[in-house]
């Protein structure tokens, strides 16, 4: 594989690391949104190993961005005021870890990588390690939040969808 | 209520093993992917079985590949996220694209880059290139077998539900037409 000119290659660090500012939850949910806005319609309408009618597969293709668009609005409002609620309780005091009280007691339970992140530098490792756990804590129980979604928002999805198929699909078959 | 998560020692050993090996940290999000894709799928089909929105002739074709889709994309997205997760090829990737960039915070970035990387190949290629080629026939094999059959009474449900589907209502109105139609 060619290696990229650096600039491209810098360009892509920065939005790696503006990126990774929104958690893996949310950066699950943007991938899968993206993919399928953009790419399933595309395959299930051009699959050639189907003989599906056209129809059909139109049908099944344009349910896939209008579920896509519906999702990740309703994903992104959810997770967002579960992640304020999250954050005041954190800042409240009232969501310390074990592993970071225990780091507090002896410094040398300190992940070997998050004391490399902060520079050595205990403070900031402690700081940081408990950013870390408030961080995972959110992307677990957004994955939970998302999964809890899913029923209303698939609702409002299969309510919207068949309108839309309806007016792009001129349907010539018998009904 | 928070003191028994924050202070559980599988949570705990969980967010240890997270910070510490990126490799586990992003096969966790390509599984809660999985699992979302799962309960998706099954919400999904059992929506559209029941979604009368939907044409009667086109909801076991709609449905058959949401039954299609949640299968094949749960095995297929854990064998590819899993492979992409793998350090070797992280870190063969991780040179050829930022060797010699400096990051603010580069352990940060790597756990990043692994999860990025896991879950496009997962979540993106597989679910939505891979999957939807072998989820169409699939699909279109289901509905063969269950909804286009020439007896409807051999297929009477929809796979894995009670829920009866359209060519068997249709066949028992007929049936009950022709009895009522017999007597007189």
């Amino acid at each position: 594989m060619r290696v990229q000119p650096v600039k491209f290659n810098q360009r892509m660090a920065r939005s790696l690391e503006k990126f990774s500012d929104q958690g893996g939850e949310k950066i699950a949910n943007y991938i899968n949104a993206a993919g399928k806005f953009a790419i399933a319609p595309l395959m299930i309408l051009y699959n050639p190993f189907t003989k599906e009618s056209k129809e059909n597969k139109k049908w099944a293709a344009i349910k896939q961005p209008v579920e896509a668009v519906v999702t990740i609005l309703a994903q992104l409002v959810s997770l967002n005021v579960l992640y304020k609620g999250v954050d005041k309780l954190a800042e409240k005091g009232k969501l310390q870890f074990q592993l970071v009280k225990d780091a507090i007691k002896d410094n040398s339970k300190i992940p070997a990588s998050i004391m490399e992140t902060a520079g050595n530098n205990t403070e900031k490792a402690l700081k940081l390690l408990d950013e870390t756990c408030v961080g995972i804590f959110k992307d677990r129980i957004g994955t939970i939040l998302t999964i809890a979604m899913f029923v209303p928002v698939l609702a409002l999805s299969n309510r919207i969808f068949p309108k839309i198929a309806d007016i792009l699909v001129k349907d010539n078959d018998e009904k | 209520m928070i003191k028994p998560i924050t202070e559980s020692k599988i949570i705990n050993n969980h967010f240890k093993r997270v910070i510490s090996d990126d490799t586990f940290a992003a096969k966790t999000i390509v599984v809660c992917s999985v699992l979302k894709d799962v309960f998706a799928y099954s919400v999904r089909y059992k929506t559209t079985m029941e979604n009368k929105k939907i044409p009667e002739k086109r909801r076991p074709f709609v449905a058959a590949m949401d039954l299609a889709s949640g299968a094949v994309t749960a095995i297929a997205q854990i064998v590819v996220g899993f492979a992409i997760a793998n350090p070797k090829f992280q870190n063969k990737l991780w040179d050829k694209l930022f060797k010699g960039i400096e990051f603010k915070n580069i352990s940060l970035a790597k756990k990043s880059f692994a999860t990025i990387v896991a879950l496009i190949g997962s979540g993106v290629i597989t679910e939505r290139v891979l999957v939807p080629l072998i989820a169409t026939p699939v699909a279109a094999k289901i509905e063969k077998k269950f909804f286009k059959q020439e007896d409807p009474q051999t297929y009477s449900n929809y796979p894995f539900s009670s829920k009866k589907h359209s060519a068997f209502k249709n066949f028992t109105k007929l049936q009950k037409k022709q009895q009522a139609a017999e007597k007189k």
